[in-house]
């Protein structure tokens, strides 16, 4: 069969070489003590507990599900007793924390032969996928949110591979695998007739590029590999604008679910990060403590343990757990200190987009910190985060209609089109929230639309 | 370091609130923010890294690009002013001479500036921004020598404050606060301001007047030439030759002569990334069309002005001050790529139609950059609308 190959150049975007990438090498982890799901890190739904405290559950049983759309299920990542849940402010669910006990139990799904694949229909199909728990894994743009399981998408991306520092590179979740995602790829394949399945052009030194089933190769830095971006560069009309994607890791899990019929609890994650002691990919459970997947933890005071990439991320402690959707542990010094005389160093080992520091001509992989190198002041249109804006959104411009509640004027902007990536955020010297600003926008637009 | 760290410590609780200064926190932030960093850290939700710059930094280095022109500046009033005095011009008598006459103007300018710019803070409660140190030197640069110093102050004061901060302060005005001060005195007070006979500061030395002083600047006489054609032939004969114009070491206002350092500091602004290039271009490529057209248009009946080479528009007056950190603030200049070539080109393009077709006006640089900077919004607004139509809209 000749497949017909696209590939995309995306020439703007940002990756800043950050010290402490993760070694290729895997490493299995032993069991931890115990896992937990986090219904506060799954955007958009309003989680309806399942269990109570000390029930006992098995890998697979129902946790919780969205209060919106119950077909949205969450699924014990462990078996064991519930020994805790976790609320939040205003009892938002935090996390649902299991001990796992030694001999764990499984949910039985019914399994699905490949052939048995051709012929399921495709509601019974999203059936499967919904009760199995796995649904909530195919998530639909613009808005990021679960996909809609009553719609056919015009399209769906798979993210073989995330620039965002760091991130699991395809061939080392891939490895011994390769059966699997062929099955996924086929499961996913029904859902939709128009399959992306993207993967950066050049791939990592001596690792194949993106394995042998991309049909659409990307160059250019970070967040070139996002769907969003890779949508926006290829849609011509805007029914496109609808389409799902799903990250290569999560096609293993809907594989696992239908092939084995069980729960999929394995998870590859990529511990990173100048502060991570050991930099290195893990083999570990589904829902795993924090702490477990770093050897030793580093001091908290002085470290920020970032779950999910440096720019995507959310900040946790050593005590919380891995969510559902992140595949990333970034460890980075937290930098609450003052900075003597920073205002005039010359700046050798200073990450920076711009060229005022004379890092621009320092080829190496620098340390950063999580400070926020100076104080918010007003935009002065220096155009740096125009100019790194992978889908071609202006901003400071978006960000100031938002500003002035003029919605219609940011959704002429591009406000939809926004991946939420993070980089204009981080470039800009004013130090304007711009990316939050975008993204509370979004929210509120979404949830104007599902009301009306 | 731990000493310093000790005095911004102790003098804390006094500026923070509940303490005696409370009102004046901006200040006393302001100052520990020029030895220390901020130990702020971002946010819970990404992204948790940030870039090492920041506006302070962006504003500062600029500053630094400024400091070679400011000291060509100190040297360049004591030197004309020495020599006016018929004194030999010696280095260190020149640069004594020179301070002399340009610090005062400096001081003035950074001290009137801060108080307004603190009073601003103060009152509305915002931090300090960094742009009034960057306009405070920039403004006294525009200036010539001989400007008295209660004219300094006047003219920061209308800059800082009908230019600046009653829009917000920086990054919401929408004219070049500098060149704004500048203009008002411009027209406040043209008999000193308007560059129609040069600029010698005698303050200070003996007062030996000599011809030099009642002099034309070289747009004048560039103006008052008769012939078509010899333009160049009388600045030559006025002493401003192209070495001379392009060197700057001719009486000119305090920061503004010197082609070849605006020139320097035009290329490191734009190596660094500070100055948009398509800023710079484009005025260049204005003047020099539009002096070229002029030259194609120029008859015997038309003023001999236009028949001037257009390079001598680039290294005459405040031409490459103008363009390389007037020009440039990218606070009064249009935010898109585009817009910005336009402006840039309009900019050149009325700089040379001012000064060869307006006779009240020698100068057209200031009153370029200022008209465009009131253009800007017009001319993002119309490359917005071209840019917005290529979107595929997602409603």
């Amino acid at each position: 069969m000749r497949r017909l190959m696209k590939t995309i150049h995306i020439k703007k975007g940002y990756l800043p070489r950050l010290a402490g990438v993760p070694a290729d090498t895997l490493k299995p982890l032993p069991p931890p003590g115990r896992v937990a799901a986090c219904p506060a890190r799954i955007p958009f739904i309003k989680p309806r507990l399942r269990v109570k405290k000390g029930d006992h559950v098995q890998v697979g049983t129902l946790l919780y599900e969205d209060k919106q759309d119950s077909r949205f299920q969450f699924l014990s990542p462990g078996g064991g007793r519930v020994e805790d849940i976790r609320l939040g402010p205003r009892r938002r669910v935090e996390a649902i924390v299991i001990a796992l006990s030694p001999d764990e139990k499984r949910v039985a799904f019914p399994e699905l032969s490949k052939l048995q694949l051709e012929t399921i229909s495709r509601p019974d199909l999203v059936e499967r996928l919904c009760t199995g728990g796995i649904w909530p894994l195919i998530r639909a743009l613009p808005f990021r949110d679960i996909a809609d399981p009553d719609t056919v998408p015009p399209a769906i991306f798979i993210s073989m591979d995330n620039q965002e520092p760091f991130q699991v590179p395809a061939d080392i979740y891939l490895k011994g695998n390769e059966d699997l995602f062929e099955f996924g790829l086929h499961v996913l394949k029904r859902l939709s007739d128009k399959i992306y399945i993207a993967g950066a052009k050049s791939g990592r030194a001596g690792q194949p590029d993106a394995g042998r089933w991309a049909n659409l190769t990307y160059t250019g830095k970070y967040p070139a590999g996002d769907p969003g971006v890779l949508l926006y560069h290829l849609k011509n009309t805007p029914d496109e604008n609808n389409s799902w994607f799903i990250t290569g890791q999560d096609v293993l899990m809907v594989a696992r679910l239908l092939k084995n019929g069980r729960y999929p609890t394995r998870r590859v994650i990529a511990v990173g990060g100048s502060a991570a002691g050991d930099a290195c990919h893990v083999q570990t459970r589904l829902g795993a403590p924090i702490a477990h997947l770093m050897d030793p933890v580093p001091d908290a005071t002085t470290t920020r343990y970032v779950a999910g990439g440096v720019f995507h991320g959310h900040t946790v402690t050593p005590d919380d757990f891995i969510g559902l959707y992140e595949t990333a542990l970034t460890v980075l010094p937290e930098g609450n200190e003052k900075e003597f005389l920073a205002l005039f160093n010359p700046g050798w080992r200073k990450p920076t987009y711009s060229r005022i520091y004379l890092s621009a001509l320092n080829p190496a992989d620098l340390p950063a910190n999580c400070n926020r190198h100076g104080d918010e002041r007003a935009c002065i249109a220096c155009m740096h985060c125009a100019d790194v804006c992978p889908v071609d959104i202006l901003p400071q411009l978006a960000y100031k209609a938002i500003l002035a509640g003029e919605v219609e004027e940011a959704l002429a902007h591009g406000l939809l089109d926004c991946v939420e990536c993070g980089i204009c955020t981080c470039v800009c010297p004013s130090k304007i929230e711009l990316t939050e600003t975008l993204k509370t926008a979004r929210a509120a637009y979404r949830k104007e639309q599902r009301c009306g | 370091m731990n000493r310093i760290k000790r005095f911004f410590d102790t003098q804390r609780p006094r500026f923070s609130s509940g303490g005696k200064l409370e009102k004046w926190y901006p200040f006393f932030e302001a100052m520990e923010t020029v030895f220390f960093a901020s130990d702020q850290v971002t946010g819970r939700q990404g992204p948790h890294i940030r870039d090492s710059l920041d506006l302070k930094r962006y504003l500062a280095t600029v500053l630094l690009i400024l400091m070679p022109l400011f000291f060509f500046g100190v040297y360049n009033a004591g030197y004309q002013a020495l020599r006016a005095a018929g004194i030999p011009v010696d280095f260190w008598p020149v640069i004594l001479a020179g301070a002399r006459i340009v610090l005062p103007i400096v001081l003035v300018s950074y001290g009137v500036g801060f108080a307004w710019e603190i009073l601003f803070a103060a009152v509305r409660q915002h931090p300090i921004s960094e742009g009034l140190f960057l306009t405070a030197m920039l403004f006294p640069l525009t200036l010539p020598p001989t400007t008295p110093l209660w004219q300094v102050a006047l003219g920061i004061s209308f800059g800082i404050v009908l230019g600046k901060e009653i829009f917000g302060g920086t990054g919401r005005n929408f004219l070049n606060p500098a060149l704004t001060g500048r203009a008002f005195l411009y027209f406040a007070y043209p008999a000193q301001m308007t560059g129609d006979t040069v600029w010698i500061a005698l303050n200070g030395i003996k007062e030996t007047a000599v011809d030099a002083i009642t002099a034309a600047t070289p747009l004048v006489v560039a103006a008052a030439t008769h012939t078509a054609g010899t333009v160049e032939k009388s600045l030559t004969g006025a002493g401003y030759t192209v070495s001379t114009l392009f060197f700057g070491l001719y009486p000119d206002s305090i920061g503004a002569s010197s082609t070849l350092l605006c020139l320097i500091g035009a290329i490191l602004l734009m190596l660094m990334g500070i100055a948009s290039y398509r800023i710079i271009f484009g005025d260049i490529l204005g003047v020099l069309a539009t002096g070229f057209f002029l030259n194609l248009l120029a008859t015997p009946a038309s003023p001999p002005y236009m028949t001037l080479n257009p390079f001598y528009h680039l290294i005459m007056g405040g031409t490459a001050f103008g363009f390389a950190f007037m020009s440039t603030d990218p606070v009064s200049a249009p935010d898109l790529h585009t817009a910005r070539w336009i402006y840039g080109f309009a900019i050149g393009s009325l700089t040379v139609l001012i000064r060869v077709f307006n006779p009240a006006f020698p100068e057209g640089i200031m009153l370029a950059i200022l008209f465009m900077n009131v253009l800007a919004p017009l001319l993002d607004h119309i490359t917005l609308r071209f840019r917005l139509k290529k979107r595929v809209p997602n409603v």
